[in-house]
């Protein structure tokens, strides 16, 4: 499977977490990629694991959307 | 017609030609024909110290049938007395006095040593001086050249020196042969350098003779290293001035030097921060009338873009090179092969499949023919494809937008910061 479809089902999760309400509250980036650490209002907590570099671009974007406007 | 006068530092010339401190510019007889020639300027041959030359100096590296993409050489300064090369230059300033004829000195990091050495070359009426602090061979090895060149506080001290005495404006000519130029570019400006040029020569060992294991070039069996310059070193010598030119420390003009060989060459100096250009290789190749081809083509070049004065060219692309945690990690391109024009020779498929993103795909038309096709969701954008391509417009490389906003790498970091620890790690 090309790595293009790898991002696109990153940039779904992504998405998604996004759309269910959470927040981007920490990032973990080390040796085995970048883990996501989301939060919603209700204090649970979701955890995504991403690989691919645009996955990396992607969730930078977020988090700057994030921090600029209080909210995604 | 466009105006193509300089004035570098107060150094006038009727265009920004100017041939570098070598061979060339030796004695009155070849500036007096590179003038005539064209040329706008000579940076005399090193004056110092009296040397001696070994025989057999220059070697040349030819790549794929490209004669002199790179020159070597293990020449010193000038062999000829003193005395020989003020006279002459003397004689070619009042035949000349419109040209720029400007000293290049080299003598032992001692104030009385340069003392000496400008009033006598400004006594003959030069319009300036270049400090040769770059050669990278045979006088370093007495203190000189590269070897106090390589040594900020030398460079700063001796341009003091220099300056003590000198009533002509001084550029300070660096060596490459050094992690970080612009240091050594500060230092100059510290000791009050009115301009600096680059690059000399980069140490280098042209070749090695793999049926008689002799260095090339040998003098009698036995090789030394030696300078490399020519078309080989323009890149590094455009970053070397690239980086002095976006450095508001060294806020002086520059000279750039380093495998300039036609109009096109010196443009791209001149927009990334050179007020005016030296030659030296180009001219050893091909002869001083590649100079009328450098006017012309530059002049064209001037008129067609509708600008007035060569000088309005100068650090028009500074601006525009940055750091690269400052580019946009979100910009993207894509390769696009033209399948008329292209030749079916699978080069690029070749590069993408075994050294890249295995992304131009070989496929078959309804008539069965062959063609090649990039899947441009897994394209990079690395530019390999239309590199090794020997098609000219085979391979467009095309903006695709990524539908993401512009964020750079030092933006990117920042935001994680921010997250991390609640502050800005690069504002804080
Ligand atoms: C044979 C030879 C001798 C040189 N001698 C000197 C010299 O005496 N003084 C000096 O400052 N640079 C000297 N250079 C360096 C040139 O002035 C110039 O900085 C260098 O060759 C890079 O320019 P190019 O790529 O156009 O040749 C010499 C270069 C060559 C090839
Ligand atoms: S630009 Fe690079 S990744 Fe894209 S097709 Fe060409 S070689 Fe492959
Ligand atoms: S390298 Fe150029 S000419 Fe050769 S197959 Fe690729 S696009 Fe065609």
């Amino acid at each position: 499977m090309s790595e293009y479809q790898d991002f696109l089902q990153e940039r779904d999760r992504l998405d998604f977490m996004i759309q269910q309400g959470y927040s981007i509250k920490n990032i973990i980036e080390n040796l085995s990629g970048a883990f996501v650490e989301l939060e919603n209002k209700e204090g649970e907590k979701e955890t995504l694991q991403i690989l691919t570099p645009d996955g990396r671009k992607y969730f930078s974007v977020l988090l700057l959307k994030q921090q600029k406007t209080g909210a995604l | 017609m466009a105006d193509l006068r300089i004035n570098l530092a107060g150094i006038q010339s009727p265009n920004p030609f100017w041939l570098a401190s070598a061979p060339p510019t030796n004695s009155g007889y070849q500036v007096q024909r590179a003038f005539e020639a064209g040329w706008g300027g000579a940076v005399w041959k090193t004056l110092g110290d009296p040397i001696l030359n070994v025989s057999s100096r220059f070697a040349a590296v030819s790549f794929n049938g490209q004669k002199v993409a790179g020159f070597n050489n293990i020449e010193l300064i000038t062999d000829r007395p003193l005395e020989v090369n003020l006279k002459e230059i003397y004689e070619t300033k009042k035949k000349f006095p419109n040209h720029a004829i400007i000293a290049s000195l080299m003598v032992e990091p001692k104030q009385e040593k340069w003392h000496e050495i400008v009033k006598r070359v400004e006594d003959v009426g030069v319009d300036g001086l270049e400090l040769n602090f770059g050669c990278p061979h045979g006088m370093a090895e007495r203190g000189m050249g590269a070897a106090s060149g390589q040594v900020p506080e030398l460079v700063q001290k001796q341009t003091y020196w220099v300056k003590e005495v000198a009533k002509t404006p001084v550029i300070v000519k660096l060596t490459p042969n050094i992690t970080d130029i612009t240091v050594t570019a500060e230092a100059a400006v510290e000791g009050g350098a009115d301009a600096i040029s680059m690059i000399n020569t980069i140490n280098s060992l042209a070749a090695v003779d793999i049926d008689t294991w002799d260095t090339v070039p040998h003098v009698g069996g036995k090789g030394a290293h030696g300078g490399y310059c020519g078309p080989a070193v323009k890149p590094i010598a455009l970053h070397m001035v690239g980086e002095c030119a976006r450095n508001p420390r060294i806020n002086v003009p520059i000279s750039g030097i380093g495998g300039i060989s036609n109009w096109q060459n010196a443009v791209e100096f001149m927009l990334m921060g050179a007020t005016g250009v030296q030659v030296c290789t180009a001219a050893m190749h091909h002869g001083f009338r590649i100079v009328e081809d450098m006017i012309e083509g530059l002049n064209n070049y001037l008129d067609e873009k509708g600008i007035a004065s060569v000088s309005e060219l100068v650090g028009k692309s500074v601006q525009k090179y940055s750091d690269w945690g400052d580019l946009d990690l979100n910009y993207k391109i894509v390769a696009r092969i033209n399948n008329d024009t292209c030749i079916n020779c699978n080069k690029c498929h070749i590069a993408c499949e075994d050294t890249s993103h295995q992304c131009i795909d070989m496929l078959k038309d309804e008539s069965g023919k062959g063609y090649l096709k990039v899947r441009e969701e897994d394209c990079v954008g690395c530019n390999l494809c239309s590199i090794v391509c020997p098609v000219d417009g085979a391979i467009d490389m095309v903006e695709v937008k990524s539908g993401l906003p512009p964020m750079t790498w030092n933006e990117r970091q920042a935001a994680l910061g921010i997250l991390a620890c609640g502050v800005d790690p690069v504002t804080k």
